[in-house]
């Protein structure tokens, strides 16, 4: 007995042995290049082998039959072939697809600026926004650093490539804001609302950009908010030479904050030209709420109130040494609700949102009644589809619809605009290939203040030159309503556009960028106001005939340079514009270089962080050359410019973080060397008489701390190195 | 006669089937040993077996776990962001995918911990805020899970060894931490020969640097 099962046995083990098929053969991609380390594998079975430095690979296997032969390697789609076990030698070759992914994706940069966690990323993080000297950490104040903008230092805006401030749009989560700044004072250029720290990404487009976005001629500026970050609970305080805040979160999903601002101790301190009857001070409260859900949805709330008030008294033109008093009270409530949901493991996306906004200026002009109202409820809903190679193309289309109510009130007189404008829209992203982007959308677009439809195309591809650098181009058209102040005489007028065509290449190495944008820009449909003497004053109120037959140009190009890998823990970015310009527009009787194009500017960026004493210091330069001076009934023949505007600053932060707290401590100083800047003139109304505009504070120094306490989420030492 | 043929049949059969449980045991206890002794060498070539382990075996967590483990780790040797990205983005869907054979499993929460290290050095300065966030969150339910479980102080310690001074961490306030490691290690065991078992000889590296 004892025999027969030895005898068995042995049977067995020598049929087993003899049924051993080994299975060998070579990876390579589709081009037939060898492709080392793939892992191949026989289906259901530990069996299988890792390919050599050469693609090739080998193995033998007790399976029997028909089996799956699975080939997976990181950076391409997995491959399976069957194959028949049966003791014959196996031969295969299997060729790989390549994955398009963030390694080796080209990416449509034409006319865009982007940072964002899924996307490769150039700059732009809340901590680049902060640091940067000259910035004081105004999310717009830091844009207007970057190739494409002009530096017009009298006003809030940016303004983007011969663009007026009101061609730039700034968008949140897809909502358009109707008051990105607090409210307007002349000749004295105001914050944005927003804090940098609530966004996670922020895009400056420079032209050509999606047919997601509309209503801005020259440029978008998409801000994304925050996603939830961790479950913890802390509370910060921070407290300045213009205003104390208090915020807590409580278990991340929940944030409420409340502010208090006054810059009596700024003004104090600070030798300055303002005339305050009423120093301007404010409060504010914001709540935000983030959550996301068991069914792959996520829901962010944002609400914020603020109060300001202010008195000041700026200069009559009229009359030498005599002021009028303008004084403002401004209420703002925005709030932005969006919700985004997927499907089907991500293969569908929907992201919808609603925003309601209100701004009321209760202004006093030399006692004259001046208010201002502006409200827009607006809602919005994209849905995205992603196909392709390992899902890289999209496809998305959807719909946004806007309630606009906006008037101004001058004494008994009242100028109000009504406006539903809808817009839907597709577009889609498609991936010929890892190195071949083409971007096809197109919006259409109706208002019902000027009863007028559009319908536009928006294209962009970009093709990928090296391992490193990449071409790509944009263009489309783009249409705006006119301003408010034409439409509240004139519904007849029609859309203003643009059309925008830009070619761009980048080259982006080991911590090094490199950027060079050229680009052509033709507005037509401009509104022109008829048959007036020329007055130059921005701030006025037209009142003539106005009609759609201005056009205008803008080219030129710009370079950009990054580097974070020479100076250990610095960072340095070089940015260079030249711009060329022209328009019909406005009360301008011909075409001329508008009052706030500049033909260069510049700026050197530069951040170092000392490990050794966590502090950070940051300084920049910037340099605008002379802006064009048109006096009252000026003829346009010989055009003055005023003097270049420079301007060096300096900041520095230091940061103490202990196991429940972390304390940044942090001084700015703008204008280091007291420069005299002219941002141009104002004229007295026989335009004898002109007076300079200047910049508030010639040297401002401003300081302050912010201190966290609470669990705090851990910071590698990484984290901090890269400033 | 035939009685003697079946039960020699159902004995092979139950020997096949106990092989097959056997093999596992076997390789898994010889490749986690491997893949905890390695340090300078490439994961990949063990991350590769793994990967076939984990597709044979989809009921094991193990096979899922030192997969994504091997990824994880071999993201510190490479010098590319992108590639480090793509690495990472592999590692979860087996981090996921062991999290759903086995939920609320110490180990792994200790292992999306050192995913969410792993993530965020690949870019700190934009990533710091969510995966630090992740970081903390993983430790802090691994240890609710598990208040023995010596990993959990281990990995504490690494990170607040490697941040400075000036942000809370230093040299000095991750020590406690590595001695409490230690006295968790002596007193731990792994559930399997092939389950977790790293970070013991790590702790003691760690504390000697300390002065």
């Amino acid at each position: 007995m004892k025999k027969l099962f030895t005898f068995l046995i042995t049977i067995l083990a020598i049929i087993s042995a003899h049924a051993q098929t080994v299975v060998s053969g070579k990876i390579t991609d589709k081009k037939g290049e060898i492709l080392p380390f793939a892992n191949i594998a026989l289906e259901g079975t530990y069996d299988g082998a890792s390919a050599d430095e050469n693609g090739k690979f080998s193995f033998s296997t007790d399976e029997k039959g028909t089996k799956k032969l699975l080939v997976t390697m990181v950076g391409f789609l997995n491959a399976q072939k069957e194959i028949q076990l049966n003791g014959q030698r196996v031969e295969v070759e299997i060729k790989l697809e390549e994955t398009i992914n963030a390694l080796n994706a080209v990416v449509v940069t034409a006319g865009m600026f982007e940072a964002s966690d899924e996307k490769k990323m150039v700059m732009l993080k809340p901590l680049d926004i902060v640091t940067t000297a000259g910035g004081n950490a105004d999310i717009v104040s830091v844009m207007q650093l970057l190739p494409g903008a002009n530096r017009v230092g009298e006003r809030e805006g940016l303004f983007v490539r011969g663009g007026s401030a009101n061609e730039t749009k700034t968008v949140i989560d897809g909502m358009i804001v109707q008051n990105p700044f607090f409210s307007s004072t002349p000749d004295v250029p105001q914050r944005g609302r927003f804090d940098p720290f609530m966004f996670k990404g922020t895009a400056f487009s420079t032209g050509g950009y999606s047919a997601l976005y509309g209503q801005a001629l020259s440029s978008v500026l998409l801000l994304n908010t925050q996603d939830k970050l961790g479950e913890n609970t802390s509370t910060t305080a921070s407290l300045n030479l213009a205003s104390a805040a208090i915020s807590h979160t409580h278990k991340g999903w929940f944030t409420g904050s409340l502010y208090y601002s006054n810059i009596t101790p700024l003004i104090k301190l600070m030798e300055n030209n303002y005339d305050f009857e009423k120093v301007p001070q404010g409060i504010g409260a914001s709540v935000s709420v983030n959550e996301n859900f068991k069914n792959n949805s996520s829901l962010k709330i944002y609400g914020t109130f603020a109060d300001n008030r202010s008195a000041i008294n700026l200069p009559n033109y009229d009359a030498e040494n005599t002021k009028y008093l303008f004084d403002n009270k401004n209420q703002n409530a925005f709030t932005n609700a969006s919700y985004r949901q997927t499907y089907k493991d991500g293969l569908w996306v929907l992201n919808s949102g609603v925003s309601y906004s209100k701004n009321i200026d209760n202004l006093k002009i030399a006692d004259l009644k001046a208010d201002r109202i502006d409200e827009r409820t607006q809602l919005r809903a994209v849905m995205s589809r992603l196909y392709g190679n390992n899902r890289s193309s999209t496809f998305n289309f959807g719909a946004e619809t806007h309630w606009i109510n906006v008037s101004n009130q001058f004494e008994q007189n009242l100028a109000a605009l009504k406006d539903h404008y809808t817009a839907v829209f597709a577009e889609s992203e498609m991936f010929a290939s890892p190195k071949l982007a083409v971007r096809l959308g197109a919006r259409a677009e109706y208002s019902s203040a000027i009863g007028k439809y559009n319908a536009v195309p928006r294209i962009s591809m970009a093709y990928k030159t090296g391992k490193y650098s990449q071409v790509s181009l944009a263009g489309g058209r783009f249409y705006q309503n006119p301003d408010k102040e034409y439409l509240y005489l004139n519904k007849n007028l029609g859309f203003e556009s643009s059309d925008h065509i830009i070619a761009n290449y980048q080259i982006m190495k080991l911590g090094r960028t490199f950027r060079t944008e050229v680009f052509y820009k033709k507005y037509d449909n401009l509104v022109v106001e008829k048959g007036q003497i020329f007055d130059p004053n921005p701030y006025r109120f037209p009142t003539g005939q106005t009609d759609n037959s201005g056009n205008g140009f803008a080219q030129g190009f710009d370079m950009f340079f990054r580097d974070q890998k020479s100076l250990k823990n610095g960072d340095v970015w070089v940015t260079y514009s030249f711009l060329d310009t022209e328009r019909y527009f406005r009360n301008y009787p011909k075409s001329v270089m508008p009052y706030f194009a500049s033909k260069h500017n510049m700026s050197v960026v530069y951040k170092q962080f000392f490990t050794k004493i966590s502090t950070n210091v940051g300084l920049t330069f910037s340099h605008a050359s002379g802006r064009p001076v048109y006096g009252i009934d000026d003829d346009f023949g010989k055009v003055e410019m005023t003097k270049a505007y420079q301007n060096v600053s300096f900041m520095a932060s230091k940061i103490k973080q202990t196991a429940n707290s972390f304390i940044v401590f942090y001084a700015i100083v703008d204008n280091v060397l007291a420069r005299n800047n002219v941002f141009g003139y104002r004229y007295s109304a026989d335009g004898t008489k002109r007076y300079e505009v200047n910049p508030p504070m010639k040297r401002m120094i401003f300081f302050g701390v912010s201190w966290t306490f609470g669990k705090l989420n851990g910071r590698s030492k990484e984290a901090d190195l890269n400033f | 006669m035939k009685k003697l043929v079946l039960s020699i049949a159902l004995a092979i059969g139950s020997m096949a089937t106990f092989a097959q449980s056997e093999k596992f045991v076997a390789t898994m206890t010889e490749q986690a040993a491997a893949i905890q002794a390695n340090y300078e060498n490439s994961y990949m070539p063990m991350a590769n077996k793994m990967e076939r382990i984990a597709a044979a075996e989809a009921k094991e967590w193990t096979p899922q776990y030192w997969m994504a483990y091997c990824l994880i780790n071999e993201t510190f040797k490479l010098k590319e962001a992108a590639e480090k990205d793509l690495l990472l983005e592999k590692a979860e869907g087996f981090i996921k995918k062991a999290e759903s054979i086995s939920p609320k499993n110490d180990e792994i929460e200790v292992l999306k911990a050192q995913y969410a290290i792993a993530k965020l050095s690949v870019d700190p300065m934009s990533r710091w805020q969510k995966y630090g966030a992740d970081f903390q969150e993983a430790l802090k339910k691994a240890e609710e899970i598990n208040p023995e479980n010596p990993r959990v102080p281990y990995v504490m310690g690494t990170n607040i060894f490697y941040t400075p001074e000036g942000f809370g961490g230093g040299q000095a306030k991750a020590k406690p931490y590595f001695e409490k490691a230690i006295a968790k290690f002596s007193t731990f065991k792994s559930a399997t020969a092939y389950a977790p078992n790293w970070g013991k000889e790590a702790s003691n590296y760690f504390l000697s640097q300390i002065k």
